[in-house]
């Protein structure tokens, strides 16, 4: 039964005490290609989103991270190791955006032929690709072969392979392609429950509204370059160059709206068109909420709601990379 | 799809996870795992058909030599199978094993990178090296196996319309068996390593297998030092009958078997090590990716 010693906790899942991930000055080349260029990142455990549009380098930064490719310069560290080191993979599992598979393969031959190269034994192998099989709710078509499996399916044992081997750091590339809604609320519960375990759950998506969701922070790429990085909130506090949008419901928006442009900071204040609110775009947001509560305080306006408009991924997004998001293919 | 609360803490207390060892890993479970499954997915599967056929060659001719009748005339001549069986054999070694190499070898990394499937074995505490050193493992087993088994089939079937009991029981027919099993071997540990390597450098293997089937082929006309430079050479003279190449072949001195042998696998040897070189400096980029 015993594969040979040191039984398993996230906690130290880091051999070297280093519970991070590291890209320090990492710059890929393919040839004369940019792939990323200069990329500096710490990475804390926990669900991670990287964003940007298609060829923006989001593959590359994860192909490098799990030493599928070597970096042209910088330096790399996953919990402390190389990419390159084969211990590495005990704590990695990367699920690519590859849609092929070994032929021939069911799904369980598929999970439990690669747990036995990470030295588990027949029957170890057996149980653990069976309990991640189940997890990814794919117990009843584990017997058949990936080939004839439906697109999400083939996402869905591509997740079970990847975390099988109970790795600590989970990189999953586009992993909500192709699962309808249902299997993608699955997937999500899935991912949050990794994070509060404590792993590191590095994810890249096109469907922005989906990482605004799951996201403890996001890393926004464009052209192989970091845009900016860090959580939702704190990146859009980074744009200090763009204008904040705060929606504000209350009975007297053009009062407001006249107050409003008494600053110099006001860029914008658009009336709602049910009449009881206001959107206000201002790059002084601490200004905006000080003028508000004087009104509410000498009485003459009467607040129902006041809330940030802009403070998710789409509009971060938009910002930083020049579109909407929504239609995005990364 | 489960959700439920203990999957994850459970998992990890339940199954102790294999020790990470020292540089080499956990390659005693690792290697002969992949191993069996290389083999598996090399030789029981569909994609085998054209080796297996290949290997059914050699068995073909002298089976149906051995059931047709009247095929044999003096069936006390011994020695006539003895003549039939070398020349069968160098058509086996010079194309059926030579050309099944190619196949099974020449895929062994290449077909995991046209599937788009070698970043599975990439991304396990496997070492690259150990990956190359498994697959060709794998290889020679299945080919040594395969192309050992229709050589002792056909050996059986040479001698079988002939009264060589004598042959075997008093005679050299068991040496000769062994020897030609021998060579079988070493032929696929050469020709695998060679086309293993090979496949790193072209990205497919056939015109230069083609060209080194040409190379190999005229060996015989070749100036001393050259004919070292082939597989054939080696293997050649440790048949046991040895072959007339005809009156244009350069005749240069057999190579001794201590050398022979153990320089055929140094230079296989050297051939895997510069493989596992070249997989463990591989990147994983799919062109459509």
């Amino acid at each position: 039964m015993s594969a040979g010693g040191e039984r398993h906790s996230i906690a130290s899942a880091s051999p070297g005490g280093d519970r991070r991930i590291l890209f320090e000055d990492v710059s890929k080349f393919y040839g004369e290609v940019l792939g990323v260029n200069r990329v500096d990142l710490v990475i804390p455990p926990g669900i991670t989103s990287l964003v940007g549009p298609n060829g923006s380098g989001k593959t590359t930064l994860m192909n490098l991270l799990t030493g599928l490719l070597q970096p042209t310069r910088g330096r790399i560290r996953v919990l402390g190791m190389a990419p390159g080191e084969p211990r590495l993979f005990h704590h990695v599992g990367y699920a690519t955006q590859v849609d092929a598979f070994p032929r021939g393969a069911t799904g369980f031959e598929f999970v439990a032929s690669y747990l036995r190269l990470h030295g588990y034994g027949p029957a170890e192998a057996a149980e653990l690709a069976r309990r991640a099989i189940a997890r990814v709710g794919l117990t009843e078509a584990a017997g058949r072969k990936v080939a004839g499996y439906s697109k999400g399916m083939r996402q869905r044992i591509k997740l079970a392979q990847a975390l099988a081997h109970r790795p600590a750091v989970m990189v999953l590339d586009e992993p909500l392609n192709g699962l309808d809604p249902m299997a993608r609320a699955e997937v999500i519960g899935l991912f949050r429950e990794l994070a509060e375990a404590g792993l590191f759950v590095v994810v890249s998506s096109h469907i922005l509204h989906e990482v605004d969701r799951i996201s403890d922070q996001v890393i926004l790429v464009n052209g192989g370059y970091v845009v900016a990085e860090g959580e939702i909130e704190g990146v859009r506090g980074e744009m200090a160059e763009h204008p904040s949008q705060i929606l504000v419901r209350c009975d007297r928006p053009s009062l407001l709206a006249s107050r409003v442009f008494e600053r110099d900071s006001a860029v914008e204040a658009r009336l709602l068109g049910d009449g009881r609110g206001l959107l206000v775009s201002t790059r002084d947001t601490d200004g905006f909420h000080r003028l508000l509560q004087g009104l509410v305080i000498n009485g003459e306006l009467a607040v129902e709601t006041v809330a940030p408009a802009d403070a998710d991924v789409n509009s971060v997004y938009g910002y930083l990379i020049g579109g909407n998001g929504q239609g995005s293919r990364t | 799809m489960s959700t439920r609360a203990e999957t994850v803490e459970q998992d990890l207390v339940d199954i102790p996870r294999p020790a990470e060892g020292g540089p080499w890993g956990n390659w005693r479970r690792q290697l002969p795992a992949l191993v069996w499954m290389e083999f598996r997915r090399t030789f029981l599967s569909r994609r085998a058909l054209g080796p297996w056929l290949l290997a059914l060659l050699p068995i073909t001719i002298l089976g149906l030599r051995a059931i047709w009748p009247n095929a044999v005339e003096r069936p006390g001549n011994v020695g006539e199978a003895t003549a039939i069986f070398a020349g069968t054999f160098q058509f086996h070694l010079r194309l059926v094993i030579f050309f099944g190499c190619v196949a099974i070898f020449g895929n062994l990394i290449r077909r995991e990178v046209l599937d788009r499937s070698l970043h599975y074995a990439f991304l396990t505490p496997l070492r690259r090296e150990l990956l190359a050193l498994g697959k060709y493992l794998a290889g020679v087993l299945g080919t040594g196996l395969l192309f050992g088994g229709a050589t002792l089939a056909a050996f059986v079937l040479a001698y079988l319309p002939y009264r060589s009991a004598d042959f075997f029981l008093r005679g050299p027919g068991f040496g000769h068996l062994f020897a030609y099993l021998g060579v079988t071997w070493l032929a696929c540990i050469g020709y695998g390593a060679a086309f293993l390597a090979l496949a790193f450098f072209v990205k497919s293997p056939a015109l230069p297998a083609v060209a080194l089937f040409g190379w190999e082929s005229i060996n015989f006309l070749l100036p001393p030092l050259l004919k070292r430079f082939s597989v054939i050479y080696w293997l050649q003279d440790l048949c046991p009958v040895p072959v007339n190449h005809g009156p244009l072949a350069v005749i240069a001195d057999p190579p001794n078997p201590w050398i022979a042998i153990p320089g055929l696998l140094l230079l296989s040897a050297a051939l895997l090590a510069l493989s596992a070189w070249k997989v463990r400096r591989m990147e994983v980029r799919y062109e459509d990716e």
